[in-house]
């Protein structure tokens, strides 16, 4: 298959690459999973308190449609409110990377994995606060 | 194929009717084998080559239906992905969600077949190698597991127990786990040699 000039961009030199401690302050983890082709992917974004995405970082193991839309969102996300981020449709990654219709679960994939990671920093901060409360009591 | 007149059905059936099996998903492989060859050899072209034009052409989709039947139900994963099918149902809807134990497993796999991938000296990474090899045994006993599972969801869809016990989101998240461990035990074997066959 033929890939776009912005994907191969991204698969052979793919932004973000890594990850933070899952337990630092800040990070919230999204894994998510592609069942039609078996891709996993892991986003990690650092959120602020104020809920502006400071940094971000991903693994994602599969197709090169699956790591460009994961390494062009975590371009796509830094200094973004966390509100933003969660207005990312799918359909911008399939735009901007020239995906083909076989690969759009891949753009999926990168948006829920946004969608999760944020889902993962509110629980984990929901959490922490609690902890605080319980703490004060 | 028709059980009145002995001619071949038009393709519309559903994949168990085409072979003339009930809608169960516990499926005996004998028995589809048997079916399969059976109905293949009555339905075949070269017995209705003197025959009217529309009857050929009955016999070409009944033979083709019946093969796309055989390979779908023959295999459990994609019976399963065709039971989704048949239920409305897309294997990626709202089904998205690794089992975190599943994830780790992934990630720690393929972060070694990536380091495997860059050792430029491939005798250097024999332990790694070796190391991996202990994986892949891990990732087929999950597969097994897996398979195991789906076996059980299956009878259960049989015994009509669909609604009770929560069967189809069941079905999908273990249909998915089968999809992840399948394209992680590809890439392993991608990697290492080709097992060398004895005997």
């Amino acid at each position: 298959m033929a890939y776009s000039s912005k994907v191969l961009s991204h698969y052979t030199n793919p932004r973000n690459v890594g990850s933070f401690a899952k337990d630092e302050a800040g990070v919230g983890t999204g894994i998510v999973g592609a069942p039609e082709c078996g891709d996993v992917m892991k986003l990690q974004l650092k959120i602020r308190d104020d809920g502006v995405i400071e940094d971000a970082r991903f693994k994602t193991f599969g197709c090169g449609s699956a790591i460009a839309s994961s390494s062009y969102v975590t371009e796509l996300v830094k200094g973004k409110k966390i509100e933003e981020a969660l207005a990312i449709k799918n359909s911008l990654i399939v735009q901007e990377l020239s995906l083909p219709p076989v690969k759009i679960h891949c753009s999926v994939l990168a948006e829920d994995a946004i969608k999760a990671a944020i889902a993962d920093w509110q629980k984990r901060k929901g959490e922490k606060s609690a902890d605080k409360k319980e703490q004060a009591a | 194929m028709c059980a009145r007149c002995g001619g071949p059905l038009a393709p519309e059936l559903d994949l168990f009717a085409a072979l003339g099996l009930a809608r169960r998903l516990v499926v005996e492989p004998t028995e589809l084998e048997r079916r399969y060859h059976d109905l293949g050899r009555r339905i075949h072209p070269d017995r209705f080559a003197s025959s009217s034009a529309a009857v050929k052409e009955a016999s070409l989709q009944g033979t083709a239906l019946l093969t796309r039947a055989y390979r779908v139900l023959r295999d459990p994963m994609s019976r399963g992905l065709y039971w989704l099918e048949l239920h409305g149902e897309k294997l990626a809807d709202n089904n998205k969600q690794v089992p975190a134990e599943l994830a780790a497993l992934v990630f720690e796999v393929q972060e070694q077949l990536a380091e495997l991938r860059e050792a430029q000296d491939r005798s250097a990474s024999e332990p790694l190698a070796e190391a991996i090899r202990a994986w892949r045994a891990e990732v087929q006993a999950a597969m097994e597991q897996a398979r195991e599972e789906l076996g059980a969801n299956f009878a259960s869809w049989d015994e009509g127990r669909a609604e009770a016990a929560n069967l189809l989101p069941n079905l999908k998240a273990t249909l998915a786990k089968i999809a992840y461990l399948r394209t992680l035990l590809r890439d392993i074997d991608r990697e290492l040699e080709p097992p060398v066959l004895s005997g």
